[in-house]
């Protein structure tokens, strides 16, 4: 296996002068580019098809202090009319509005979760749309570690190529140990809830038979004395 | 001046090794696990860009208020692809895995086809990961294995994490029906005793009538 490069800024410049090696500054010039420009995104999107009437809502259950990146743009099937707009509203678990924007074909919205709940990103086709076809909405969501920026890690700490992809893999390794300490967390709760139902199962069901023979005893010293009452006893 | 030389030929080398690298690798997509409400059919839309890339996801449904889980089976799923063949098929399931090779490059459509009235959310969970295989490495001789190594690598760690986001998944749905167990215990229980109380005061009343002597005085 072949390691990476070890730069050596000031040879890259000496390169950069000579007319055979313009193609070595194009083809870092290309790098660079690839590495901070969004020509070749990280995450891919989901399409959806907005009909002419009605929301579409995506939603997803977020933990708290989580950073949540998305991207959505509109593309019209019929191209006759002019392009169409839709409106966005996004909402936290306690109704908060973290974003709302109307009449609109493409935008980005980012927030950091303060609360751990259902986050929800609701979409619909805005009045003026005339013509009745179908939209599609392409969405691209990212949380976690997917919405990390990794350019600026690279240009911070000046590591690029290889070093980068294996940076990239040592976070996903880490947001794979935080995602099994939060499973652990959740199956900890629920053991809880299972056996606070456990317990109440059997104590519930113990005192339904004591209410029924205390029910029937009282019936019976009702009656007993009613009969007595009654001089039929 | 000649060791100048190579040395510059190796830097070229080395940047278009990591050009072709970066393009390669950054073709590994990934997505967070987005719920949908199904009312009867949902679609949802994912581009494949190489043809051989095996697409592979999971998809549950969260639990809601459904008062016998064996009225309800679950979702049926069909997965399309661009020329109209249905990929993979799921029918009547609460939750599953699934993975295909894509037969070709295009939209593929994934559907949630709900048999009954009541609406269901779905949680579910896509990724398309692509590997460059001998044939990007014969055709570019600057491609190395390395980036092969890596690309598997990356699709390894991606299945682990599309195995927890099943995981977290099944764990909120679980989560769901404990919480009912525990309400329809306590409901249930509480409900239980009044009517008994309640059917034991009914039985009271109406023995007293049968007894009282403004009705039917000569049949006791």
């Amino acid at each position: 296996m072949s390691a990476g490069p070890d730069e050596d800024p000031s040879s890259k410049r000496e390169g950069m002068g000579n007319g055979a090696n313009v193609r070595c500054g194009v083809l870092y010039a290309l790098m660079v580019l690839c590495l901070t420009s969004d020509l070749i995104p990280e995450g891919e999107a989901i399409w959806m098809t907005l009909p002419p009437s009605g929301t579409k809502c995506v939603s997803e259950e977020i933990q708290n202090n989580v950073v949540v990146l998305a991207d959505y743009v509109v593309i019209s099937e019929d191209h006759t009319h002019p392009s169409p707009t839709i409106s966005v509203k996004v909402t936290s678990p306690y109704g908060n509005n973290l974003h709302h924007q109307e009449n609109t074909t493409h935008g980005q919205f980012a927030f950091t979760t303060k609360e751990a709940g259902n986050y929800l990103a609701c979409f619909w086709v805005d009045g003026h749309h005339q013509g009745g076809g179908n939209l599609s909405v392409n969405l691209d969501w990212k949380t976690g570690i997917a919405a990390k920026d990794w350019d600026s890690v690279a240009r911070k700490e000046k590591i690029e190529g290889i070093e980068l992809e294996l940076r990239k893999l040592e976070g996903a390794v880490e947001a794979i140990h935080e995602n099994l300490l939060y499973l652990k967390t959740k199956e900890a709760e629920m053991r809880i809830v299972s056996e606070v139902t456990n317990a109440k199962v059997a104590w519930f069901s113990i005192m339904s038979l004591g209410i029924c023979i205390v029910v029937s005893v009282m019936q019976l010293w009702y009656l007993k004395r009613y009969f007595q009452k009654k001089k039929l006893i | 001046m000649e060791r100048g030389e190579r040395k510059r030929g190796s830097k070229l080398r080395i940047y278009a090794l990591l050009l072709v690298g970066l393009l390669l690798l950054s073709f590994v997509r990934d997505l967070s696990a987005l719920s949908v409400t199904v009312n009867d059919v949902e679609c949802v839309y994912e581009y494949v860009i190489y043809e051989g890339d095996s697409v592979s996801g999971n998809f549950v449904v969260v639990d809601h208020d459904i008062f016998w889980s064996s009225d309800h089976p679950g979702i049926d799923f069909t997965a399309t692809s661009p020329a109209g063949n249905v990929v993979h098929t799921l029918k009547g399931t609460s939750g599953d895995k699934f993975e295909f090779k894509a037969p070709r490059s295009g939209m593929y459509k994934f559907c949630f086809h709900n048999p009954h009235s009541t609406p269901e959310t779905v949680s579910f969970y896509i990724h398309v990961g692509h590997i460059p295989n001998e044939h990007d490495l014969a055709k570019d001789e600057h491609l190395d294995p390395i980036n092969v190594k890596i690309a598997e690598l990356r699709e390894a760690l991606e299945s682990v994490i599309s195995e927890q986001k099943y995981l977290k998944a099944r764990d909120a749905r679980h989560r769901r029906t404990n919480e009912s167990t525990r309400k329809r215990v306590v409901l249930y229980t509480l409900g239980e005793y009044i009517l008994l109380a309640l059917s034991s005061a009914l039985q009271v009343v109406y023995i007293r009538r049968l007894f009282s002597k403004s009705v039917a005085y000569n049949r006791v």
